[in-house]
């Protein structure tokens, strides 16, 4: 029986750095594997739609404008993804991947969660069909 | 005795009973009995000591099939056998085998629920995890009920809990939770307590039931994998790596030699970041908040580990049906070890702590003792059953995956008392530590995954995993599809909790807080399949005979 037992632990402490971070103006550092937002290459996709079929939270929606002319429009619902990384496992075109850098996940707003990738005039296109016949491919 | 030896043994014991006997799988013995044998044909197996009883599923065969069906699964080593008892949709009953087994309580009062099974001579008629008010003949996980049913459903959530306060001239009721400061999870407990002194407790849980067996019936096999890693969110990976093991069994499709061993080494990450978490709990619980930073300040080194080999921190979504995502490549391997390295002498230090510092000493020995008769007779698991002294450890029982080639040892303590089950879990990370450097000596070359089909092909699977906890157990149905028919999960707390509320009565209402720490709850695993257990449902003491029972304790 002793006392004291971690008075040392405490001692060492006392001479050490603060470990505290100055969060958002000193960030640390994510590793390499770090799953954050998912990120899309429409040039590299063929839209054979594998990665939506596995997405355990129905995150992904791929709207094709022009499957011969490699058009395509990714809707990605950040805020239903749960970050398992199995659309990018799933894809055999490497189009897909999750990011180390994009994570900070903060908005006034849902719609900000919602991202359309794809090349900017598809992204109009479709947007603008949309807008035609109310929201039709909204939320199945 | 080899399996085949033990499921001969089985067979000949369950004779007199036996209608028909179906070999599922080879280390699995199905035997057909009536309803009116049960009884009969559990206690031939549990006074022959043939294993213990692991779980039961419940199981509707549909509607036109007309049938229900209760598997009451016995584990002996690798060795399955399971009471398969048919019964009729309408009028299903079942007579209790708690009074021989007292952990199936729990078990007999999730298929009541959930299947409509009637459960004859059960002691408590109290809804286990619906809410008081649910209607009756509506059984959630038949398969003609349906989640739009579920949605409008109307029920109050008002829970018939004793009111607190005084009940008897010295005795008042202290109830704690659901939403309490000092619970980290939801759950309500009530303790009646004379003076100091706790009479009777009581609990129920089920403030966080998700519904999710209910809810893999509607997803795919690899959408379940990951709604299966979100049952618990300490022990992920074992959750996806059960599941992901039952389906590759059905599938019969080999996984790589290198894949099991990443899958090993990430269960024996997340099992030092399980029981750093947990000793940190209780440390604090017992008001010795120094030892509680610096064990979690510690488990930051291994968070960071988990994050940099995985991606994630929490649900590391290790696996994937046939294999694992990640590869441990020379970096990996490095830093794995550099950690390691760090945290043994760490884990060396907070053994050293907990089983010198007499201020903590105080509140942990002699405290809470359950012993080896006990232990079995509660059907505990895990590192609670290894304090007591029994050897109780799927790893080494019926090993699995990579454990064949990377065994551990089994740790195990004797005296039953919350230091013991201290000393067990810091132990076990040490020869958790020692297969994963072993591990990553001898990985094993190769491909990371194997090809899974997406149709898994039918039959029936159990696929058992130690979890930080004790023994995860997954009861897994194909009819061929590509999604499952039924899943059943049985987490380790469940069978744990008997342990607090047999534990507590008697003690000082100071000591609680510390029995709960001392199994290391997790409430969201078991709340898949909440309980309500009322300590003495087994026996059905008297408040005079509890009474009697706390001076006893005191004055010896
Ligand atoms: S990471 Fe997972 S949840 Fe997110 S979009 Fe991909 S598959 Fe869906
Ligand atoms: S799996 Fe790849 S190629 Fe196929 S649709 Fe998705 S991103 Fe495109």
């Amino acid at each position: 029986m002793k006392f004291g037992t971690m008075f040392t632990d405490i001692l060492a402490s006392f001479f050490k750095k603060n470990s505290t971070q100055l969060y958002p103006f000193e960030k640390n550092p994510t590793p390499e594997r770090f799953r954050g937002n998912l990120y899309y290459d429409p040039a590299k996709c063929t839209g054979c739609c594998l990665c939506v079929k596995d997405c355990p939270s129905k995150a992904i929606e791929l709207v094709t404008i022009d499957r011969a002319a490699k058009r395509f429009v990714l809707k990605y619902h950040m805020d239903r993804c749960v970050y398992c990384g199995q659309c990018a496992l799933n894809c055999r075109f490497k189009c897909m991947g999750m990011s180390n850098k994009d994570w900070e996940h903060a908005a006034l707003n849902k719609e900000e969660f919602l991202v359309y990738y794809g090349k900017e005039e598809d992204v109009r296109e479709m947007l603008e069909n949309i807008s035609k016949p109310p929201a039709e491919s909204e939320h199945k | 005795m080899s399996t085949e030896q033990k499921l001969q043994t089985a067979e000949q014991l369950l004779a007199p009973w036996n209608k028909e006997t179906i070999r599922p799988e080879e280390n699995r013995l199905d035997v057909v009995i009536q309803p009116e044998a049960l009884h009969e044909a559990a206690s031939a197996l549990h006074e022959a000591k043939w294993g213990y009883l692991s779980a039961i599923t419940g199981m509707d065969m549909g509607v036109e099939a007309g049938q229900l069906e209760a598997l009451y699964h016995f584990c002996n080593g690798p060795a399955i056998t399971s009471l398969r008892v048919r019964l009729p949709r309408a009028g299903a009953v079942v007579p209790t085998i708690a009074d021989i087994i007292p952990p199936a309580t729990f078990f007999e009062r999730e298929i009541k629920e959930m299947f409509g099974i009637k459960v004859d001579g059960l002691a408590v008629t109290d809804h286990l995890f619906l809410p008081e008010d649910w209607p009756p003949d509506v059984y959630p996980q038949r398969v003609d009920f349906t989640i739009e049913q579920a949605k409008a459903m109307e029920v109050s959530h008002a829970d018939q809990m004793p009111e607190p306060g005084r009940v008897g001239e010295n005795t008042f009721v202290v109830p704690i939770g659901p939403q309490h400061p000092a619970l980290k999870e939801p759950g309500h407990f009530s303790f009646t307590v004379d003076g100091e002194i706790v009479t009777a407790a009581k609990m129920r849980l089920g403030y966080a039931h998700r519904g999710i067996e209910k809810a893999t019936e509607s997803r795919s096999w690899v959408e379940n994998l990951y709604l299966f890693e979100r049952v618990c969110g300490i022990c992920s990976h074992t959750h996806a790596m059960a599941f992901s093991m039952g389906v590759e069994q059905l599938a019969k499709v080999e996984v790589p030699a290198r894949a099991q061993a990443i899958r090993e080494l990430v269960a024996g990450l997340e099992r030092v970041h399980s029981h750093l978490l947990w000793l940190g709990v209780t440390a604090h619980e017992a008001g010795f908040d120094t030892l509680f930073m610096y064990s979690w300040r510690d488990r930051e080194t291994v968070m960071n580990l988990l994050e940099q080999i995985t991606g994630n921190r929490v649900n590391y979504s290790a696996n994937v049906l046939g294999g694992v995502k990640c590869e441990i490549g020379d970096e990996q391997s490095k830093a794995i070890k550099e950690g390691l390295t760090y945290l043994e002498t760490r884990i060396r230090h907070y053994l050293e702590v907990v089983t010198t510092d007499a201020m903590f000493l105080n509140r942990t020995r002699g405290i809470g003792t359950i012993t080896a008769p006990e232990a079995e007779r509660f059907g505990l698991l895990g590192p609670t059953a290894r304090a007591s002294g029994v050897a109780r450890d799927v790893r080494i029982e019926a090993p699995y995956g990579a454990y064949v080639r990377y065994p551990v040892s089994l740790v195990t303590e004797t005296n039953g008392d919350l230091e013991a089950r201290c000393v067990v879990r810091l132990k076990e990370l040490l020869v958790s530590c020692f297969a994963m450097r072993s591990i990553l000596d001898n990985m094993p070359e190769g491909p990371l995954t194997a090809r899974m089909p997406r149709k898994i092909p039918a039959g029936e699977t159990v696929a058992r995993v130690e979890a930080p906890r004790g023994e995860l157990f997954y009861y897994i149905k194909s009819n061929g599809g590509e999604i499952p028919v039924r899943v059943h999960v049985r987490t380790p707390s469940l069978c744990n909790w008997v342990s607090v509320l047999e534990k507590a009565v008697g003690r000082q209402l100071a000591d609680v807080p510390m029995l709960i720490a001392g199994m290391d709850p997790c409430f969201s695993c078991n709340d898949r399949v909440v309980t309500v257990e009322d300590s003495r449902t087994s026996e059905n003491w008297s408040w005079k005979r509890l009474r009697e029972y706390g001076i006893e304790y005191y004055s010896r």
